[in-house]
């Protein structure tokens, strides 16, 4: 636990006012992740993400999905190409109606679903009884680009190219794709929208409304985006360096992620085991500005101590941060004066990885993806690094433990912070605690 | 944590002007107010294609959003911003009383800021990259319109946008509630926006989805002319929606809260539910009402309020509130539908729903299914009234979503408001719609919203 004193009480001020002093810890259903799916700039699947996070990579480099050479900048975390494959369990929908974000987020819930031990169970679970709850900044936006540039020059290209152009795309097609009756909500809150969608995937499965959630989020690179925040001069030339004295801004990247999420009882049942419990989530607004992020990180303590909160934890019980950590000056400044806030002194001794400095920013995936790779730490009891770069130090003013150059070995961890602060101010955080019961 | 959740407040925009009293106008007279020749200069639109959409007059705005606000401001944030302010005025409610972390923002949008979306698109694609104005990207996310709620009200608790299509705007409020009801926020701004471009209007008509009228032969049409561009809901001769943008913005608050302040609640929310359809392809609907009728039903059991029951008593068994296949927030119940039958305990007063606020729009498939997924849900018991104001309020922008708490609050006209665009039953479905001859207040509504691509929301509302 933390010492006690004034820096130590806000956030137990903050989780009692944000969960209304009901902590979800208490009666509610336990929650936990059964099965992982992800789509990233290193490949097609968990492993591929997990062995290149591990090694201290970056999936940050030159990219082909569009030309860029006009663009400011000319990196991104693309998704290599796969050869065609059948989504395991899935229904295969007509292939030219999705997107590229749908074939991300298929591929990821049909692993997630596989390795939860899921895929053809789903099908009989009583209708209504599985829901998705997905985050997308953008859906369909890199078709609809190719559409919308064939218009403006007065070109009238098919219809299907745009047919899952809305942001609901990807969540929608997994629905569509593994039969799912029950409820599906795609949540677009930028940056938050991943974890958000988790967060609402969690309150669905602790009222009973659920007994399965697919929960993730899904965006594919397209320019809008990469030339927007290259207008806003918020991109880095360079792979982006969270928490450094250099930093310079964000990298994009691409993918999904999927977290199969379920009550603690039902995944026992089957005798299978956890890889970690959802304890906790919490959301809060900076209601400050529409690009820029209250500098004090107040919104984004809030969103922590209300995840906290619900979960039942104090600040002094998470033992490590996948921080947001865009690698934006003004980002990660705020988002360090929120971990100050929250952890006090302790701030600058937890453990921290930034997911970002490997995959780029996922943005509407960004949430979930981080989440995942949160549980991945628990599982596998070890932080991922971020690349070494010894000619760029910590900044002395957002001195985060950052994990570099090797895995950090975590083998006693149990409780792990994912945050996520969005444009708008919109911000979340998801705790995640090790499943430390025995084999069933 | 478990409370009752009203709705204290109402803002709404839309072509009918701004404010509840237009639009309740348009409604009890059951006529669309004038819609605007779209822009077509740009050439995305075919020809014989549609022409109009229910467009909010911009000068209307100006009252709640003044110029140096606007500036800063896309269309739907414009739109998002100013039916607040409308609701807070409407409550009384100064906007400095919602400043702090327990005010949570929940917003939907089918499309999102696609003018602003498109006009960066020019610019990155025609003038190049480096064109990309930062302002339009700013506002060219779909969370603009929330985010910038919360800064004009200082709302600092959880700041969601929902993007679900046409079930978007009862998600939003079923997520709201579930955030009051939860108690992890004092009080919810939800609501719905969107905005109409001449981009979006085409290709919605690209796609099939806007009534013609005159410029394409209607099926089964006894005249050359017959139809308009009229949106027709439940009419043989729909042919499609009318677009329309705006936005509605509702407060909900714990009942509680309602009574310490003395704000008179319109409805109480007394139960939601949303269910999806597999069948359904990415830009349609599903043929087939069974499966979202069941859920329907389901949630309909759920509240006790399901058709064919015995009890007159109403809805006592509403309370708490009721999700579709599980308990109230934060109870914990089996979900599908044998599980409910056998555990919801809520069971004992049923038959309640006396009035339907269905999201029919003269979509004929939407149309279609919506008619299927009410008669599966009721059986063989008769349907309650049916109303349906998408003929007024035009489809998207949040008319509905408002049109649906006004029918809920009992306002005179609006509550058995007739339906503008119908004329003439369509065998194949089964449901008329209602005419618009005296009803009493509803004690319980279903309002209904079924979206294109498989989505569907329910929400019950009640008598405070």
């Amino acid at each position: 636990m933390q010492p006690g004193g004034a820096t130590q009480a806000a956030p137990a001020e903050m989780a009692a006012r944000a969960s209304g002093g009901r902590a979800g810890g208490g009666d509610a259903r336990r929650v936990v992740v059964s099965g992982l799916g992800a789509v990233s700039g290193f490949g097609w699947g968990v492993e591929a993400l997990w062995q290149g996070l591990r090694a201290g990579a970056t999936a940050i480099r030159p990219f082909s999905r569009f030309d860029h050479a006009a663009h400011r900048t000319h990196l991104a975390a693309e998704v290599p190409a796969r050869p065609p494959a059948p989504v395991p369990f899935a229904a295969q929908p007509e292939g030219r109606l999705l997107s590229l974000a749908d074939r991300f987020a298929l591929a990821a819930a049909g692993e997630a679903l596989t390795a939860a031990g899921l895929g053809e169970a789903l099908g009989l679970l009583p209708e209504g009884a599985a829901g998705v709850f997905f985050g997308s900044s953008t859906g369909g936006m890199w078709e609809s680009e190719l559409f919308v540039a064939g218009l403006f020059g007065g070109r009238r290209g098919a219809l299907r190219a745009v047919a899952s152009q809305q942001v609901n795309g990807p969540g929608d097609a997994v629905a569509r794709g593994f039969g799912v009756t029950g409820p599906v909500q795609t949540v677009s809150s930028a940056c938050a929208s991943g974890a958000l969608a988790i967060a609402a995937a969690l309150a669905s499965l602790r009222c009973g409304e659920v007994e399965v959630a697919l929960a993730g989020g899904s965006d594919s690179l397209c320019q809008l985006t990469y030339a927007g925040f290259n207008s806003l001069r918020s991109v880095d030339e360079a792979p982006c360096r969270p928490f450094r004295a250099g930093r310079a801004g964000m990298s994009i990247g691409e993918g999904a992620a999927v977290l199969v999420l379920e009550p603690l009882e039902r995944v026992l049942a089957r005798g299978a085991l956890p890889l970690a419990e959802l304890a906790g989530a919490g959301g809060a607004c900076d209601a400050f500005h529409m690009t820029a992020p209250e500098p004090e990180g107040t919104g984004a303590a809030a969103a922590i101590a209300a995840a906290l909160g619900d979960a039942g934890l104090a600040a002094g019980e998470i033992d490590f941060v996948n921080a947001h950590a865009t690698g934006t000056p003004l980002n990660d400044a705020a988002e360090w004066r929120a971990l100050r806030r929250v952890f006090g002194e302790r701030a600058g001794r937890i453990p921290v990885t930034a997911t970002k400095a490997a995959l780029g920013h996922l943005l509407g995936c960004s949430g979930a993806i981080e989440a995942l790779v949160t549980v991945l730490s628990l599982a596998r009891g070890e932080l991922h690094p971020v690349p070494a770069d010894a000619a760029d130090p910590i900044d002395d003013a957002c001195p985060a433990a950052l994990v570099i150059g090797r895995p950090l070995a975590v083998p006693a961890a149990r409780a792990g912070l994912s945050t996520s602060l969005a444009f708008g101010g919109s911000n979340a955080a998801l705790v995640f605690t090790r499943w430390t019961g025995a084999a069933p | 944590m478990n409370r009752e959740v009203v709705i204290t407040a109402l803002g709404t925009a839309g072509a009918h002007g701004c404010g509840r009293a237009s639009l309740e106008r348009a409604l009890a007279a059951g006529a669309p107010p004038p819609a605007t020749e779209v822009d077509r200069a740009a050439g995305y639109h075919q020809p014989e294609g549609a022409r109009r959409a229910l467009i909010t007059p911009v000068a209307a705005l100006a009252p709640w959003l003044p110029p140096a606000e606007a500036r800063r401001m896309g269309p739907p944030s414009r739109l998002a911003v100013a039916a607040t302010r409308m609701a807070l005025a409407e409550a009384g409610l100064d906007p400095a009383r919602l400043a702090g972390p327990g005010t949570a923002v929940v917003v939907s949008t089918a499309f999102g800021p696609t003018s602003f979306s498109e006009a960066l698109l020019r610019q990155v694609l025609q003038d190049g990259p480096e064109s990309a104005s930062p302002y339009l990207f700013t506002e060219c996310v779909a969370n603009a319109p929330a985010a910038q709620i919360a800064i004009a009200c200082g709302a600092r608790g959880v700041n969601v946008t929902l993007c679900q299509r046409e079930a978007g705007a009862l998600l939003a409020v079923a997520r709201g509630a579930a955030e009051v009801a939860a108690g992890r926020a004092e009080r919810a701004l939800v609501g719905a926006v969107d905005e109409m471009s001449p981009l979006l209007h085409a290709m919605l008509d690209r796609f099939g989805a806007l009534a013609r009228g005159r410029s394409r032969p209607v099926r089964g049409a006894r005249r050359p002319d017959e139809g308009g561009e009229i949106g027709r809901p439940f009419d043989r001769r729909r042919d499609g929606v009318v677009a329309a943008d705006g936005a509605t913005v509702l407060l909900l608050e714990t009942a509680a809260a309602a009574a310490r302040h003395g704000r008179e609640p319109l409805a109480r929310i007394r139960g939601w539910g949303s269910a999806f359809d597999p069948a359904a392809p990415p830009t349609g609907w599903g043929a087939s009402g069974e499966q979202l009728g069941r859920a329907l039903r389901r949630l309909l059991l759920r509240c006790g309020a399901a058709p064919g029951g015995a009890s007159p008593g109403g809805l006592g068994a509403l309370d708490p509130p009721a999700s579709v296949s599980g308990g109230p927030p934060g109870a914990s119940s089996p979900p599908g539908a044998s599980g409910l039958l056998g555990a919801s305990g809520l069971l004992g007063s049923i038959g309640a729903i006396d009035r339907i606020v269905s999201g029919a729009s003269g979509a004929r498939a939407g149309d279609r299914l919506e008619a299927r997924v009410l008669r599966a849900a009721w059986g063989e018991a008769a349907l309650p009234p049916v109303l349906a104001p998408k003929g007024v309020t035009g489809e998207y922008g949040g008319g509905f979503l408002a049109a649906a708490v006004l029918a809920a609050a009992g306002v005179a006209g609006v509550a058995c408001a007739p339906t503008a665009g119908f004329g003439e039953p369509d065998p194949d479905l089964g449901v008329s719609p209602h005419d618009g001859r005296p009803l009493p207040p509803p004690r319980a509504l279903l309002a209904s919203s079924l979206a294109a691509g498989g989505a569907a929301c329910w929400l019950i509302l009640g008598r405070p």
